[in-house]
């Protein structure tokens, strides 16, 4: 095949490195990385959660000091771990966390962490504003400047990070899954504007979890198993989806499959939840929910279709009791519930996966048998309340072993665990004895594509046992493989209601709101 | 009435300053409880250091000079060595109540005080009645305090430095990707607050009195930590709530003089108390903003994993 002139591309590589090795105390994180990337194209890299990828491309940027081996940008090695010399070597960093402080507003922002030579060291807001006004005209308009990060829309925020990291002019752009968070509409002109900076010489690194996003953008792709390179970077058209999987997966077969649900198999009632003209207040980012009408029976799994910010989150906060119903009543199995607690519907046998993982679904700081146990300690209520730290520390690491979550110790917080592994610890503490109905918030948001099945087939195995499960997700093909019955959110209400089989098409219109 | 408001001034100008320095840790992510013994080194450093050259200026310099150097220590604890920031704050202000008090015997062998024949200059002097009183006696330091309050306005909110601190506050994750080094621009907060804290020591024992008294803050680093937290550690904010608290307690000095036949004492000695305990708790309304400040305290109270 013959590759396209980009404009250094027969040259010097865009970026270079040589046996790179990280390792957190007896982890390897990052073994013996020789990587060359072309200049002027983009290269996608892949991997399982965990696998090293944002390792490898904090890197290249600068944020983490290897243990070993040499960073070379556009030809010039670069001191390890020194963020300012990257920069100035033209590359920056769109993080996979968003990297800009919340409470600041755009324009702060931007002067943080993007510095102009006309920047001096004390401003005038209006001279921000008029700094900043052209590199925010297409992510929003100059009026977008005042505006808090905190208060800006998903998309705005990731649209940001990119102009941040093209304002300091960069040539390389690395990107750690910059796609996560993004709607499929969002994630196309994401994708459309790297092909335009591709197009103007720019050389784009960015870590992908699905296989049809690198298909759809890259030129190249790499491969990261266990801290290794074990593929490429290799041209596109010449990687096989087949061997791009294998690759990512390794030789020995995945041995993940769906765990036997105990739970669940003697549900008497039919009707597990019910949602009778429900209402509640609108949020800071979303519309309330309005008069909104929903059941989910016994096995089947009902989903939430809409694109994102049109009541899903305050649809899942009503349910689980953690934002107040104005009008309307919420019933569990039969049994109204909607003043009830958080905890009252817990033992009524509501599960619940969460938009956030990191945030709503664990506490960061405390110890995994502790997340692990949460619910089996709200279930104690009324009981001796002396409990067996022992007994809890083993029932949590026996549950953690059988969802196969990562770690060293049932002590350790957390947050030291990756998000795929996050996401295993919380379903092995709701997907336990007692699950009646379950809510699952984007289950698999940010998980490679083994976790996903895994967690896809855990939904599925849920619903043959007898349960309900209600399934809000942005992923229409999730939706559409895993749904009995879809419904589709616009504004806060229920627009339409599809069974399977699905028209793709007259979803996408109820989800636009083209049907109103 | 005017004899209020020019106890007020007096009162408020040790509070802002050092208000002002915990404003500057604050937003670094500091919740920073030594402030009340580097106010107590920097009043005694002054007496001790102006008797002994004749010259306050110099005595004001050395107190600048140890409380910035004791700063550094506290951030040579609390971010290298990874100590947990408000023990090692509350540490900070126990040696230095206990230090000063220590070497006023060691050093002077003296038990209880110590008085000075410096004093800072008083730029309007004079007026015994009438509005005059309000700007009358009061030290350089007084005058000089709305401008050292407008300079932390600007260096923290319009400067690059300012963003700087505040990212390393808010999101030490943010300052990091930016090119940061949050340990540094912590450890330049922690000096400049050093140096407020001296001046606020120096106001306090040759602005008004003449004179070094064991525990003479009294809480006053304290209370300057809350008008921080009530003052939303906004420059501006806070040194509002300091002069807040300065006039409260400008009211409890004068009906001490007024009211005491009719109320006990003790009530009226708590009057700035009650008013800083509802201050907290109106700044408590502010919570939500509380947590911008947090990432930063967490990076520094938990290790990275």
């Amino acid at each position: 095949m013959t590759v396209p002139s980009g404009p250094a591309s027969a040259e010097v590589p865009a970026v270079r490195c040589r046996s790179l090795g990280v390792s957190f105390g007896t982890v390897q994180a990052l073994h013996d990385i020789s990587l060359d990337l072309a200049a002027g194209r983009i290269h996608a890299l892949v991997g399982q959660n965990g696998a090293g990828k944002t390792t490898l491309a904090n890197v290249l940027g600068g944020l983490q000091a290897p243990d070993n081996g040499t960073v070379c940008i556009a030809g010039n090695q670069i001191p390890s771990g020194d963020v300012r010399a990257a920069k100035s070597a033209g590359l920056a960093m769109v993080h996979q966390h968003f990297s800009l402080p919340p409470s600041f507003t755009v324009a702060e922002a931007l002067e943080l962490t993007a510095a102009r030579p006309e920047s001096h060291s004390v401003y005038r807001r209006t001279e921000l504003y008029r700094r900043w006004q052209n590199d925010v005209a297409e992510v929003g308009g100059t009026n977008v400047l005042a505006t808090r990060i905190r208060d800006l829309p998903v998309e705005t925020r990731q649209s940001l990070e990119i102009v941040r990291a093209l304002a300091s002019e960069a040539r390389i752009l690395l990107l750690d899954e910059p796609t996560a968070l993004l709607t499929p509409a969002a994630t196309d002109t994401l994708f459309e504007r790297l092909r335009g900076l591709r197009d103007d010489g720019v050389t784009i690194l960015i870590v992908l979890h699905k296989l049809r996003e690198v298909a759809a953008v890259a030129d190249t792709v790499s491969v990261l198993r266990d801290g290794k390179l074990v593929l490429g970077p290799s041209e596109i058209s010449g990687v096989s989806q087949g061997q791009l999987s294998d690759a990512i997966v390794g030789p020995a077969p995945d041995t993940d499959r769906a765990i036997a649900v105990e739970a669940a198999t003697d549900v008497e009632q039919q009707l597990l939840l019910e949602l009778v003209r429900v209402s509640s207040r609108e949020s800071a980012f979303e519309p309330g929910l309005a008069s909104i009408d929903l059941t989910v029976e016994a096995r089947e799994i009902v989903g939430i279709a809409g694109v994102e910010g049109n009541g899903q989150r305050s649809l899942v906060s009503v349910i689980a009791g953690l934002s107040a119903v104005t009008e309307g009543s919420v019933l569990l199995g039969g049994e109204e519930v909607t003043r009830a607690p958080p905890a009252r519907r817990r033992l009524r046998g509501l599960r619940l996966v969460p938009f956030d993982r990191n945030s709503e679904g664990i506490s960061r700081s405390a110890p995994l048998w502790l997340n692990q146990s949460a619910l089996r300690l709200i279930g104690r209520r009324g009981q001796f309340p002396l409990i067996s730290l022992r007994q809890y520390k083993r029932q949590a690491s026996e549950a953690m072993d059988l969802w196969r979550v990562r770690y060293n110790t049932v002590a350790q917080p957390a947050e030291s665990l990756s998000g795929g592994n996050v996401q295993r610890l919380v379903l092995s503490r709701e997907l336990a004895s007692g699950l009646e109905v379950l809510v699952a918030a984007q289950p698999t948001r940010g998980l490679d594509f083994s976790a996903t099945n895994f967690v896809r087939s855990s939904l599925r195995g849920l619903r043959d046992a007898g349960a309900g499960v209600l399934l809000v997700s942005s992923d229409l093909d999730e939706l559409f493989e895993l749904s009995d019955r879809l419904l589709v959110m616009y504004g806060g209400g229920i627009v339409a209601r599809f069974n399977a089989p699905f028209d793709r098409q007259a979803v996408g219109d109820a989800m636009t709101g083209a049907l109103r | 009435m005017e004899q209020v408001l020019a106890t007020t001034l007096r009162s408020a100008a040790p509070l802002v300053l050092v208000a002002t320095a915990g404003v500057f840790a604050f937003r670094a992510g500091i919740f920073h409880l030594g402030l009340e013994g580097l106010m107590i080194s920097g009043a005694f450093t002054t007496v001790a250091i102006g008797d002994a050259t004749g010259s306050v200026e110099l005595g004001i310099l050395a107190a600048i000079g140890v409380c910035m150097a004791l700063s550094a220590v506290y951030w040579w604890v609390i971010g290298p060595l990874g100590a947990n920031v408000i023990i090692a704050g509350l540490g900070l202000t126990s040696i230095g109540l206990g230090g000063t008090a220590f070497a006023l015997g060691a050093i002077f062998d003296l038990r209880g005080s110590m008085f000075t024949d410096v004093v800072l200059p008083r730029p309007v002097r004079g007026a015994t009645s009438g509005p005059g009183v309000i700007i009358s006696e009061h030290s350089i330091l007084v005058w000089i305090t709305p401008l050292i309050v407008l300079v932390a306005w600007i260096v923290l909110r319009r400067s690059r430095f300012g963003l700087r601190l505040a990212a390393v506050g808010e999101y030490p994750f943010a300052a990091r990707s930016a090119g940061v080094n949050p340990s540094i621009v912590r450890l330049q907060a922690l000096l400049i607050s050093g140096a407020l804290c001296a001046l606020g020591g120096a106001e306090l024992s040759v602005g008004t009195l003449r004179n070094f008294t064991e525990n003479m803050t009294n809480g006053r680093g304290f209370i300057a930590f809350v008008a921080v937290i009530f003052g939303a550690w906004h420059p501006i904010g806070a040194a509002l709530a300091g002069l807040f608290f300065g006039f409260a307690d400008a009211i409890g000095i004068q009906s001490q003089i007024n009211i005491t036949e009719r109320v006990p004492r003790e009530f009226v000695l708590m009057i700035p108390f009650v008013l800083t305990i509802f201050a907290v708790w109106l700044g408590g309304l502010w919570r939500r903003r509380t947590l911008e400040a947090e990432a930063g305290y967490a990076e520094l109270r938990e290790p990275d994993y």
